[in-house]
């Protein structure tokens, strides 16, 4: 045990954190990270609600109020529900649901969290420059053209996106790698957590469909930049060539954003039920299903653009099957609700408050399966209510869920459950009025994306209370938060396993220690922890010193199906070489937005070095 | 099939949802149909989202049975050994996960894929009497009957009960044409051109907006549809062939002649002057319209002489400058003869 | 590893690092499917490929390169064979004749590359946009896998360790790949000549 300690001790200090590799500090460097940056999108839009709250108002102007709805758009799917899910939740968490005592490639999640911080600055001194993108989350050709948007607006978009997604990216491989590789001896395939699932179909789901999201905005950066003709008509281009890239990388995304939240929910209930999931192996398999099914169903973003009607019903047609996943899953939270032995503590409401926006967004979303239907409404504030109950309701409610329930795990203490419960009522009714109204006012005609609208056309009470609902939603998550300060300095110590929970994290001390588990878990079922046998073996291995691995920074690494034991591997420890690869490769985007593309090429030389650098020193053996 | 397979079904129709729809001025509605396409298109809207109330009426049901049972017996005795009901678990999720919603959605597919979408296609070229010509720009509409000169702006005019053939195209980036109670939406592609049908049941005036984020003054893109009686209809069109009338009065004269020596002819056409630019919209009718700039501003003396004074101040960052710079006499003479143009 | 003392039955299996080597080429190769997608997408739209002007692409020289790339990959596999028996001469011997090999077609192709730009660039029409990128982006992943080569000889001038064997492993994969690509690459770019 102290030689454990010695040997995962990291580094006090800033430099500490500078040089981390360990998980569980990338996981907290992602969350905080994460949280600003959710804060801004959230600003953002109240911004956008207080401009909506009356006909012909002018609190922002028309090119602010365009600012506000892309970055918002941006902010919240690549630089909150992404990487909150997979960089806060998924590196936290993954190690030790697996019983692992890092990632697989500890120095490379460093580098996807430095890269990721260097896009999220990259992007907002867009905003302090004034020069913020603003041609709407999906960035439409011609109008973001250097045509039609000449300034820097959309060259930050572009460049923004890719160095993101270069994050993404890593933090997928990643994960990928590790729950194939890095799971406790004894953990197959079928005793994986479905939590695991979940992120390994999200990650499965960010490899290939950030790469045509790549390929697209590298046209768009040379088509504005250098003058080729991607995008332009009149040289053999075409404007909806954008769009295709765009949504064969979007659709996936939106299942990238929600799969998580699935494990988040398939964590949840098991414990606040006492039952383990009703269902698993359909649930596990739908998990995977519902990723892969929905890179088939891009065109039904693009139903008014003119396509062929056969290519439409194939769309629409396609799109009907990824709902089935979908329904399999609820009815499988639902039934373990219902079976077993439901304690509606705040994490379980909010799971339930997201079982109940799930379907409710889902359903609009069956809708547009009409492809009649999908025209009429597309573009209008129908498609803002529907995207927004599922991805508020859906994506961000189980977040807020596992915060409540992971709160014990990372700090060690209990929270308070009454005013967890009132936040979770606010933000219920809140985003209730904030999106319900949403769905008529743009039956009645609202088009989205717009700064204002007129006062005759029946839609000012509809925004006056959605943006009512937007505030008691703020005010809702303040008091999340403030439970949650309060909880750490407050509330009675948790002890490693409150809630009785099922997966390995509840078998470690709360918060875990630096090399997570003590001895290298025994695992016999998904349900680890309640399997008393199992525990009680590790108590005695512990004591006889097997698999315990303390000679070095040490970890096991098991065939990737049955999870035999396979060897065991040095992992590489704390690294200044992440930090710095990000920044040279900050210089390399700055450049290229400066146009300064032979400084970017020396620029990408210095990356090159660094990488000569990192791999400079090889691990002993 | 064709018009309303579905209607006269609203039995369906959900009180609550229904309560606040109606009379909500039916000013844009996609509830307040006026053709068969629209009228089907609401349909289906009803009963989906009568079906999808259901739906969500089980699933709360289930929540709701959950909280009831939740004191049933004392917390973690399932956590071991055989799973308590698994098999009734997995007939209900079988059942309500995948036949029922199999079913369920096979049977939309096929109503609205294969049979619904027939009245809403775009009509073939030549099977109408007429087509009309419309051209999204940053933004205003431009509208052109072709087989005729007439062209006007953001005003369209159809004959009552008359299938018309829109096509749709655009001079810059995408708009999307939408009239929700006469049809759904279609996008202006560059460099393509993309048809809807335009009907309507009844004299009247239909509002549209276009969709698509266009850019910055997105907001203020709309457009009318006139339903005219036919013969009305038809002496529209044959005023709007016409050239522009000779001004009368020294004041219109003295306004045409600044509208022609001025600024303003670099950008506007007036059929039957020496302006025949394609930049703004076509003036030649212009007193016609009921509006300005697309739906911005009622078409008045007084707001035309602000508008061309200062238009950027109804509409920031449109493409017209603001003509502060011209003396008020100007202005005036400039309205003036803009208001001769019947 | 002494306190490691064996409980169960240790099994064979690739190394994570194996694994990161297939994601990196998953992703790369996603990443040229987008952009074939795109030649096909443009290509299928277009009256005439390659449009009015510019020569349709030649075929022979080509080929001919792609057949000495594709053979670099021979010597690269015995190179990691032989860094795995643990013969160093063999492994250094080997990786010098796959430089050589990747070295000539990349200074042609370079050589070739700039030559092209000159009768018509990439700023002409969509053809020569993506013409010229997915060539380019090719080129680099090239050029990239020779920077590898380097350094490995390089690392390979002080013996050979464990980590340098599953470099030259991991690299010899990363050729094979790149190989793949470039075939690919290089048939979509000369199916105009056909079409
Ligand atoms: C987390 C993100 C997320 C998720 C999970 C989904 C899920 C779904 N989405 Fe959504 N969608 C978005 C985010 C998401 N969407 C976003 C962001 C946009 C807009 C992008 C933009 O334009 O800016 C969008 C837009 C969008 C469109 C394009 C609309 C348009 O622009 O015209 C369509 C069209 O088909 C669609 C469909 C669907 C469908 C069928 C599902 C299905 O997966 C839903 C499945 C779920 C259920 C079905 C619920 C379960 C229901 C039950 C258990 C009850 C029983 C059910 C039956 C009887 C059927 N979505
Ligand atoms: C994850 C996705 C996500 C989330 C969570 C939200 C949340 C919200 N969104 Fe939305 N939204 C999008 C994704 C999202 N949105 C997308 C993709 C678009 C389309 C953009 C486009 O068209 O291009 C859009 C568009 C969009 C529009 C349409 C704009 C238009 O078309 O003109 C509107 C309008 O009301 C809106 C409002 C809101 C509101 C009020 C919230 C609220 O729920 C937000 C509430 C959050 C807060 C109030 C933040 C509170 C947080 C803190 C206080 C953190 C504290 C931190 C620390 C202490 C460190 N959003
Ligand atoms: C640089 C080009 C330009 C010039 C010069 C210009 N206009 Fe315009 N004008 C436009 C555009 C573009 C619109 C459409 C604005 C919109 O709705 O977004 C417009 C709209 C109008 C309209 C409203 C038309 C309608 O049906 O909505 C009037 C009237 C008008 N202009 C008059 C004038 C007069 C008078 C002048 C000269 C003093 C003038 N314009 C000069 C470009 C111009
Ligand atoms: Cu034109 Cu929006
Ligand atoms: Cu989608």
């Amino acid at each position: 045990m102290e030689r454990l300690e010695v040997m995962w001790q990291s580094r006090p200090g800033v430099l500490g954190w500078l040089m981390t590799t360990d998980h569980k500090r990338i996981g907290l460097l992602y969350f905080w990270t994460t949280l600003v940056l959710f804060g801004a999108g959230g600003v953002e839009a109240l911004l956008m609600r207080t401009q909506l709250v009356k006909p012909n108002n002018s609190i922002v102007s028309p090119e602010t109020y365009d600012q506000l709805f892309t970055l918002h758009g941006l902010t919240m799917i690549f630089f909150f529900i992404i990487p909150m899910t997979t960089g806060a939740f998924g590196n936290y968490l993954i190690p030790l649901m697996i019983g692992a005592r890092d990632m697989a490639f500890p120095r490379m999640n460093a580098l996807s969290y430095w890269i990721f911080l260097a896009s999220a600055i990259f992007l907002y001194t867009s905003l302090a420059l004034g020069m913020a993108p603003d041609a709407g989350w999906f960035d439409y050709v011609p109008l973001a053209n250097k045509t039609f948007s000449p300034g820097h607006n959309i060259d930050f978009y572009a460049l923004a996106v890719i160095f993101n997604s270069i994050a993404s990216t890593l933090t997928a491989g990643q994960f990928i790698v590790t729950i194939f590789k890095s799971r406790a001896p004894g953990m197959s395939f079928n005793r994986m957590p479905l939590f695991c699932f979940a992120f390994l179909a999200a990650s499965f789901g960010l490899l290939f469909a950030l790469p045509p999201l790549s390929a697209d905005n590298i046209f768009l950066f040379l088509d504005r930049n250098i003058g080729t003709h991607f995008f332009d008509p009149s040289h053999g281009g075409a404007a909806l060539l954008w769009q295709h890239l765009f949504w064969i990388f979007g659709h996936p995304e939106v299942y990238i954003l929600i799969v998580p939240a699935f494990g988040i929910a398939t964590s949840i209930i098991p414990a606040f039920t006492q039952r383990k999931l009703v269902a698993f192996p359909l649930v596990a398999i739908a998990e995977l299903l519902v990723v892969f099914i929905g890179f088939g169903v891009w065109a039904h973003h693009m139903f008014a653009t003119g396509m062929s009607t056969t290519a439409l019903i194939f769309f629409a047609g396609a799109t009907s099957m990824v709902v089935i996943p979908s329904t399999i899953q609820v009815f499988a939270w639902c039934m373990s609700f219902v079976l077993g032995v439901a304690r509606f503590k705040t994490p379980l409401l909010f799971i339930a408050g997201f079982i109940f926006m799930f379907v409710t967004g889902g359903l609009t979303g069956i809708m547009f399966v009409a492809i009649p239907f999908d025209q009429q409404v597309t573009d209008t504030y129908f498609i803002i209510a529907h995207f927004h109950y599922i991805i508020f309701g859906a994506a961000v409610f189980p977040i807020f869920g596992g915060m409540y329930y992971w709160f014990p795990k990372v700090t060690g203490k209990l929270y308070f459950e009454r005013p967890g419960q009132i936040s979770f009522w606010l933000i219920f009714a809140g985003t209730n009025l904030l999106f319900f109204p949403m769905h008529i006012v743009g039956l009645l005609g609202m088009p989205r994306r717009v700064y204002t609208y007129p006062s005759n056309l029946g839609w000012t009470t509809y925004n006056v209370i959605e943006t009512i609902g937007g505030y008691l939603t703020l005010v809702g998550i303040l008091v999340l938060f403030g439970n949650l300060v309060w909880s750490y300095f407050r509330a009675p110590a948790a002890g490693p396993d409150p809630w009785h929970g099922p997966t390995l994290e509840w078998t470690t001390s709360s918060p875990p220690p630096e090399y997570d588990f003590a001895v290298i878990p025994k695992v016999s079922s998904a349900y680890p922890n309640w399997d008393p046998e199992d525990r009680e073996e590790d108590r005695r291995k512990l004591a006889g010193g097997v698999l315990v691995l303390d000679q070095g920074h040490e970890q096991v690494e098991v065939t990737p199906v049955d999870g035999w034991l396979s060897r065991v591997a040095e992992m590489p420890h704390e690294s200044p070489w992440p930090v710095l690869l990000a920044l040279c490769l900050s210089l390399v985007f700055v450049m290229l937005l400066l146009q300064h593309f032979a400084i970017a090429g020396l620029m990408a030389i210095l990356c090159v070095l660094t990488l000569l650098g990192w791999h400079g020193k090889e691990p002993e053996e | 099939m064709r018009s309303g397979l579905l209607r006269g079904k609203r039995a369906l129709a959900l009180v609550p949802l229904a309560l606040l729809l109606a009379g909500c001025g039916q000013k844009q509605n996609a509830l307040a149909p006026a053709s068969h396409q629209s009228s089907d298109i609401a349909s289906l809207f009803w009963w989906m989202t009568g079906v999808a109330f259901l739906g969500l009426a089980v699933v709360v049901a289930l929540l709701l049975l959950a909280w009831r049972r939740a004191g049933r017996r004392g917390a973690g005795g399932d956590t071991q050994g055989p799973k308590p009901g698994e098999r009734v678990g997995w007939y209900v999720v079988v059942l309500g996960g995948v036949v029922v919603p199999i079913l369920l959605i096979s049977a939309l597919f096929v109503i609205a894929n294969l049979f619904v979408i027939k009245t809403t296609e775009a009509p073939a070229a030549n099977s109408t009497k007429r087509t009309i010509l419309v051209i999204g720009h940053q933004w205003w509409w431009e509208v052109r009957y072709p087989g005729t000169s007439a062209v006007t702006a953001n005003e369209i005019h159809i004959p009552v009960r008359t299938p018309i053939r829109l096509e749709v195209r655009t001079s810059d980036v995408i708009h999307s044409f939408w009239v929700p109670e006469l049809n759904r939406k279609i996008d202006t592609l560059p460099g393509t051109t993309n048809e809807i049908e335009l009907y309507a049941d009844a004299v009247g005036r239909y509002r549209g907006d276009c969709a698509e984020y266009c850019g910055l003054q997105h907001a203020h893109m709309g457009i009318w549809v006139y339903a005219d009686p036919p013969a009305t209809f038809a002496r529209w069109l044959a005023r709007q062939s016409r050239p522009a009338a000779a001004p009368s009065g020294s004041l219109a004269a003295a306004g045409r002649a600044a509208f022609l020596n001025g600024a303003c002819a670099a950008c506007h056409q007036i059929r039957g002057t020496s302006a025949s630019s394609g930049v703004g919209p076509d003036l030649t009718h212009v007193a016609d319209r009921k509006t300005l700039a697309a739906l911005t501003i009622p078409n008045t003396p007084s707001y035309l002489h602000d508008w061309i004074r200062d238009s950027q101040r109804f509409k920031p960052g449109n493409q017209m400058p603001s003509f502060g710079q011209l003396s008020e006499r100007r202005i005036r003479a400039i309205t003036a003869y803009l208001e001769q143009l019947k | 590893m002494s306190g490691y003392v064996a409980s169960s039955v240790e099994r064979p299996s690739k190394p994570a690092a194996w694994w990161g080597m297939v994601i990196l080429i998953a992703s790369e190769a996603t990443l040229f499917g987008a952009f074939i997608g795109t030649y096909f997408y443009l290509r299928f739209r277009a009256p005439k490929w390659p449009p009015d002007g510019i020569p349709e692409p030649r075929v022979v020289v080509p080929l001919i390169l792609l057949a000495a790339l594709l053979a670099s990959s021979i010597p690269m596999q015995l190179a990691s064979n032989a860094a795995r028996a643990g013969r160093l001469a063999a492994t250094r011997h080997f990786l010098v004749l796959a430089l050589i090999l990747q070295a000539g077609y990349f200074a042609y192709e370079v050589h070739d590359f700039s030559d092209q730009l000159k009768t018509f660039d990439i700023s002409r029409d969509a053809y020569s946009s993506i013409y010229y990128v997915l060539l380019g982006a090719d080129h680099a992943h090239v050029a990239l896998g020779i920077l590898f080569s380097l350094w490995l000889l390089w690392k390979l001038t002080r013996g050979l360790t464990t980590y340098r064997v599953h470099a030259t492993q991991g690299i010899a994969w990363y050729w094979h790949a790149v190989n793949a690509l470039t075939l690919v690459v290089i048939l979509t770019l000369l199916s105009a000549a056909i079409g």
